[in-house]
């Protein structure tokens, strides 16, 4: 007896961890992303991430959409036409089926995830135009451990995290599948701040992100996101550096909250 | 020393035109800045000399409608998202395919709510 106790207490209280109280469907954030130029500022595209209902026969799956494009001063100079997809649990953000269709500037690429989690794979297919015309497609098996996610859903994970009980200076490690290679993506808790936004005055947690044996990310500690230190955790605010300079992403608005 | 400032200044000021045309209108505000400073500096030997200050005029006129091109931009115009009905309809397609192939997925071991 007390060992169902102790199992049905353990469900529970992983059930507690993983519950997704941030967002819900029908969730619409809006961002400038802007990229630093010798000192000025200058936007470039507006970034959208949106959150819907998707209903299969056997589940309701939440669909976590990302996508990016250039305003259209840009767009004769280099158009970007992303869109970036997860198809996830509604509580735990486990992802089921990842894609990214982008077009970037005359390169286009598709490159789908289709998560096995019992078996611990990933089939991945990854289309590219061919030179002459056409396209050709890229199958390959990927294992992967049992928390993997992509980075859509590492995003909007990072979300349901227990932020509150971080302390300055914590860090999580997180797996995240990005151009079918697993990578860490480390996490450090830098504190609260209280940063004016699009959407208003908003105390906000500072999270520092970085890459472990990468250097797209440059700097220590100049990729930074905010999220709102209260239920929604909306990411508010990021900035980064990267090789060819740095940017920023700002919210413009915010609809459809949890709470 | 005069003829040096005037073709600094020139190349300064005709930069800052073709910057405040692209879209990095923002960025002729450097340019134009220092083709102003050379036009000053330009006049200011000019007027040592008493020569002809037809062409530091030019720089000037130069800079003036390259600051006032990058300025009307910056006011006026509102950054808005081009076309994304291509995109609108990649995303519409996309879900399609999507609940097929979530449909072949064993997804069984979903929480369902």
């Amino acid at each position: 007896m007390q060992k169902y106790i102790f199992i049905l207490l353990l469900f529970f209280s992983s059930f507690g961890i993983a519950q997704n109280n941030a967002f819900k469907a029908g969730e619409n954030l809006t961002f400038t992303a802007s990229y630093n130029m010798s000192g000025v500022l200058t936007e470039l595209a507006q970034v959208n991430m949106v959150t819907s209902e998707v209903k299969t026969s056997k589940a309701t799956l939440l669909r976590l959409k990302c996508t990016a494009a250039t305003y259209n001063k840009w767009d004769s100079f280099f158009k970007i036409r992303d869109l970036y997809e997860s198809y996830v649990s509604p509580t735990t953000i486990k992802p089921y089926l990842y894609k990214r269709d982008i077009f970037e500037g005359g390169y286009s690429k598709l490159v789908q995830y289709k998560y096995s989690h019992s078996n611990g794979t990933v089939e991945s297919i990854i289309t590219k135009k061919k030179k002459t015309g056409g396209t050709y497609d890229q199958k390959k098996n990927l294992k992967i451990s049992s928390n993997t996610k992509d980075i859509v859903s590492t995003i909007y994970f990072l979300r349901t995290l227990d932020l509150k009980s971080f302390k300055s200076g914590t860090y999580k490690t997180l797996p995240v599948l990005f151009d079918n290679k697993p990578t860490d993506v480390i996490l450090t808790y830098l504190g609260k701040e209280t940063i004016s936004t699009g959407i208003g005055s908003k105390m906000c947690y500072k999270l520092s992100i970085s890459i472990k044996n990468s250097d797209v990310l440059k700097g220590n500690n100049d990729n930074i996101l905010w999220l709102t230190a209260d239920e929604n955790k909306i990411p508010v605010y990021a900035t980064f550096k990267v090789a060819v300079g740095n940017g920023e992403l700002r919210i413009k608005s915010a609809t459809g909250l949890k709470n | 020393m005069k003829k040096l400032f005037i073709i600094l200044g020139l190349i300064a000021s005709v930069l800052a035109i073709i910057l405040s045309v692209l879209p990095l209108s923002n960025l002729a505000f450097f340019p134009a800045i220092v083709a102003f400073i050379f036009g000053l500096a330009a006049f200011y030997f000019s007027n040592k000399e008493k020569s002809s200050k037809k062409t530091i005029q030019l720089i000037f006129l130069l800079t003036i409608i390259a600051l006032s091109i990058s300025t009307y931009k910056s006011i006026f115009n509102a950054n808005e998202v081009g076309n994304t009905e291509e995109l609108q309809e990649r995303e519409k397609e996309s879900e399609e395919n999507a609940i097929e192939e979530l449909e072949g997925l064993d997804l069984d071991e979903i929480d369902i709510e």
